[in-house]
């Protein structure tokens, strides 16, 4: 088998679709055991977060093993976006360390609130590193279609969150629905990602970018 | 717009990947091109000019 065709195979066969599909449903299934209150407690919905997250770990070794191939696919690929699967992989992995570490010193060391907010602040930038690398693919993607494409792609990202935001919060201020924390905004931003891709496909016969 | 594009690779038994490693850009690309789905800017235009030895205007034409 040539390094080409097991790249291919993505992880444990399943290619960054499969990853995530599975990183989405199983985040809305917690959001809505979580907001609907079947589970209490943060510690819990923490530890079930952890199926989510080692989705979206496969979802970007996957892609990026997909992203080094040049076999025939739906999928862009190029050097631009492997560099892009790597960033959002270093900044997914520091949200992962830098939210561990901030939920475990506020429960368990009671450490002053300025290394509480040290360490929220660098959660929140670890998240804004993956902004940074999709605008950094926007400017290193040579392929001029695949930049219309995930041009597009964060166009839609943006318009949802946006929206969702302003919307919510409006309802929010009138005390018609709960209040929910700012970050989950920018979740919604990377589910307009899978939506724009799916765009995307519908409009020009491919996904776009990874 | 319209193009020639896949008719001038059949010509030469090009696939679209193999157009697209000549011209520096995706098989998607290549296959959106032909279809229609999207214009070309003037750099990629020209490019695609030099790769079929041909002047744009015999390659692209208004709908």
């Amino acid at each position: 088998m040539t390094k080409a065709a097991t790249q291919t195979t993505g992880v444990l066969g399943r290619g960054p679709f499969f990853w995530g599909a599975l990183t989405l449903l199983s985040t809305a299934l917690i959001v809505g055991l979580g907001v609907s209150e079947a589970i209490e407690g943060k510690g819990v919905l923490i530890m079930l977060m952890l199926i989510p997250i080692t989705a979206f770990i496969a979802m970007m070794r996957s892609a990026y093993r997909l992203a080094g191939t040049t076999e025939p696919g739906c999928i862009a690929k190029g050097a631009a976006q492997q560099r892009y699967v790597k960033r959002v992989a270093i900044c997914t992995s520091l949200y992962l360390l830098s939210f561990a570490a901030t939920q475990f010193a506020g429960n368990e060391l009671d450490p002053p609130r300025a290394v509480i907010f040290a360490l929220a602040v660098l959660t929140g930038l670890a998240v804004s590193g993956v902004f940074w690398a999709m605008g950094r693919l926007i400017i290193e993607e040579t392929d001029e279609f695949i930049r219309v494409l995930t041009i597009r792609q964060a166009l839609i990202a943006s318009g949802l969150a946006l929206s969702s935001a302003s919307i919510w919060g409006f309802l929010e201020a009138e005390d018609l629905v709960m209040h929910i924390d700012a970050y989950w905004f920018a979740m919604i931003w990377f589910f307009g990602l899978m939506i724009g891709a799916a765009v995307n496909r519908v409009e020009h016969g491919t996904w776009g970018a990874l | 717009m319209k193009n020639r594009l896949k008719v001038l690779r059949a010509e030469r038994d090009w696939s679209q990947q193999d157009l697209g490693e000549r011209l520096g850009v995706s098989r998607q690309s290549v296959n959106a091109i032909e279809k229609g789905r999207y214009d070309p800017s003037l750099p990629l235009a020209f490019s695609i000019s030099e790769v079929f030895g041909l002047p744009i205007e015999e390659i692209f034409s208004r709908d």
